[in-house]
């Protein structure tokens, strides 16, 4: 069986335009996506059932068990943290907030490792951004700052930016330019009308130089700045007040480097700063294909995208103090549930440290890396595969993945369901 | 009044402790208060061994001397704290002086992140390091700390007094990367080195009395002036930003 305008759950893009097919339980064919997608849609080795840490070894064990031995877990825990839920659907986000509150646990999504630096600086600055389509539609001037599209977005400028047709260009290949602005020369930077090199460290440096620049008041810039002459500096200007609608899409090359958060401002500020002789938008280029959904659930939900610590039973939130990382750092936790997200293959050796120590629950439908710091893992359904929900673009757009095919993994949003009623039989009682 | 807090051993030591209740203007009507470890309310005699010595009418009165092995994991201590003294024998954790507006807080140790996070007034002196975000604003706010004085003795993390839109504050080792970010207000004084001063500044001052390293180069330079019998370089800026502020080095070297 064929099944057409399949969404694709693999990165922030979400494309809906895969075809895949199927054959009983299995997807043997996948059409339109990149090779991260397919690798993914056609993926295999699940786990058959949920598992129970037994002295060195696994005892497989009911999936009734398995979320009574999670809610007590996370009853009884005095710091609970719920961690994740990136790599699944809206739905199922809600009840991981919910349960936050009612276990009064920390909440934190995988922002808080990539993109979390760019809402602290929308927070401080606000976002002149646009949706997909209208890059798609009118951007004569691209720019890709500290991210490799080829790599990470492989259909981002097929489907938007360099390769794809634009309603309001006449020949939007020709007449689209691209500049490229990273460390090293990366894939994406062999397309390129221009090539930024910059040193690692000097994004922030740069940025202020331009801003200066596009304000006409280049004459306190040095020679260089980090490794890019002053020449550049004023031809990389021009091309940008030069352009009719330009757009910034940065990757984690701007958000996790030095300074964080303010090369984010820093870039936003320019694109207002460019705003001022002609239309320049600005977006992240977001990596797991609904974590733009976490952000959208939590900020609805908690007032706050990420990061939500509701030990004291408000929502209190502060990245550094109540994130993953931080926490499990400073071992500010006595309990773990993981959801759709591999923190061990990811976070640094002192958090896994904490992670071996601690009583963890992974919801996840692959053996990983976090497996191994694990006490139970529930294989789930896979979002966009065997379970359907919402998932957000990397732009904002919400779009719902497809149920390709049907098994017997319940979806998350079952699974925490389940445990979520547990926990408030037990609270109520 | 004196009233000395010597923390218990604890079993799970790692889970923070809020207590944002400690400040003295509570302690004068009575030591039945609680605070937070994780999401469980516990009396503050569960936590603390506590004495009180001596009687006062009003909080600049009171003196709250902390101690013990733990104290690095009580967050949020002399929050909204309005006189009085708080003495802490150790290291603090974060959020130490979160919004104070009088009074002094002594730390004999080192301070976590946040301390005298959007503070307005009264004095804090950390005799160790400070960690990152000392005397800045909260996340997204446009004002840090707006008045009243921190001093270090020792270093200072990243990101120090951040947003800080009043007040005066002095690191006497190191800073590290961003101190000044934001700079609306106030005097920022570092006397050891520091990673890229006064970021997108628009007012105040900042002097640096090392070397700042990965200078911004969006400054102008004035000239040379002698400030606390040293030769310090002016610039003004930041440029990108249309800013006023003034910052002071002794040496600075851009990431060419």
């Amino acid at each position: 069986m064929i099944v057409k305008d399949v969404v694709c759950p693999f990165c922030g893009c979400l494309c809906d335009d895969i075809e895949v097919e199927v054959e009983g339980d299995r997807v043997v064919s996948v059409c339109n996506a990149c090779e991260l997608g397919t690798t993914k849609l056609m993926g295999e080795k699940r786990m058959k059932g949920p598992i129970l840490r037994d002295g060195d070894g696994w005892r497989e064990i009911t999936y009734d068990e398995a979320i009574r031995y999670a809610a007590d877990m996370l009853l009884s825990a005095e710091r609970p943290l719920l961690y994740g839920w990136s790599g699944t659907h809206g739905e199922a986000q809600c009840v991981g907030v919910h349960m936050a509150e009612l276990v009064r646990g920390v909440i934190d999504n995988t922002s808080s490792v990539c993109h979390g630096p760019s809402i602290l600086a929308i927070q401080e600055v606000g976002h002149p951004g646009c949706t997909l389509g209208v890059v798609k539609n009118r951007a004569d001037l691209v720019i890709y700052w500290g991210s490799n599209p080829i790599d990470a977005h492989p259909r981002h400028l097929s489907r938007y930016t360099y390769y794809a047709d634009g309603f309001f260009l006449e020949n939007a290949f020709r007449d689209r330019k691209v500049i490229v602005v990273d460390i090293r020369k990366t894939e994406t930077a062999n397309i390129a009308d221009e090539f930024v090199q910059i040193k690692p460290g000097g994004d922030y440096a740069v940025l202020s130089a331009l801003r200066a620049l596009v304000r006409g008041k280049g004459e306190t810039i040095p020679r260089t700045v980090s490794g890019v002459t002053r020449e550049q500096l004023i031809r990389v200007a021009d091309l940008c007040k030069g352009a009719k609608f330009g757009a910034v899409y940065f990757g984690l090359g701007l958000t996790m480097t030095p300074g964080k958060y303010k090369n984010i401002r820093n870039a936003i500020e320019l694109v207002s700063e460019l705003s001022r002789h002609t239309k320049f938008t600005i977006s992240a280029m977001r990596g797991h294909y609904n974590v733009y959904g976490s952000n959208e659930v939590n900020t609805w939900m908690t007032g706050y995208p990420f990061g939500i610590d509701y030990s004291r039973g408000i929502a209190f939130y502060n990245p550094g103090e109540t994130t993953a990382v931080d926490i499990l750092a400073r071992k500010e936790c006595d309990a773990a549930l993981i959801v759709g997200s591999d923190p061990a293959a990811h976070f640094p050796r002192r958090c896994l440290d904490h992670l071996a120590d601690i009583p963890v629950v992974q919801l996840d439908p692959y053996p990983n890396a976090t497996t191994a710091f694990c006490n139970v893992q529930i294989p789930v359904a896979v979002t966009g595969i065997d379970a359907e929900g919402t998932a957000y673009r990397m732009d904002g757009v919400p779009i719902r993945t497809r149920k390709v095919l049907s098994t017997d993994y319940p979806s998350d949003e079952e699974i925490l369901s389940r445990m979520y009623a547990l926990m408030q039989e037990e609270r109520e009682r | 009044m004196r009233v000395t807090l010597a923390m218990k051993p604890a079993a799970r030591s790692f889970i923070p402790i809020e207590a944002e209740s400690i400040i003295p203007k509570n302690l004068l009507s009575g030591t039945d208060i609680s605070v937070w470890r994780g999401n469980r309310e516990l009396r503050l005699d569960e936590v603390f061994s506590v004495s009180v010595e001596g009687e006062a009418d009003r909080p600049e009165d009171v003196e709250v001397v902390i101690s013990g092995d733990g104290t690095f994991r009580l967050k949020r201590v002399g929050e909204y704290m309005d006189g009085g003294k708080i003495t802490i024998l150790g290291d603090i954790g974060m959020h130490c002086g979160n919004f104070m507006s009088g009074g002094t807080i002594e730390i004999h140790g080192s301070a976590d992140g946040w301390l005298g996070r959007e503070m307005a007034g009264g004095s804090i002196i950390c005799r160790g390091d400070a960690a990152d975000y000392c005397a800045s604003g909260y996340r997204g706010g446009r004002k840090g700390m707006t008045g009243g004085t921190v001093e270090v003795f020792g270093r200072a993390g990243v990101f120090l007094a951040e947003n800080i839109a009043g007040g005066v504050v002095t690191v006497h080792g190191d800073a590290g990367d961003m101190p000044g970010a934001e700079m609306r207000s106030g005097t920022l004084i570092i006397h050891g080195d520091c990673g890229r001063p006064a970021a997108n500044m628009k007012g105040g001052s900042c002097y640096v009395y090392g070397t700042a390293h990965g200078m911004i180069p969006t400054f102008r330079k004035i000239g040379t002036i002698q400030h606390d019998g040293q030769m310090l370089i002016h610039f003004t800026g930041d440029i990108a930003n249309r800013g006023k502020g003034n910052l002071f080095v002794k040496d600075y070297r851009y990431l060419e």
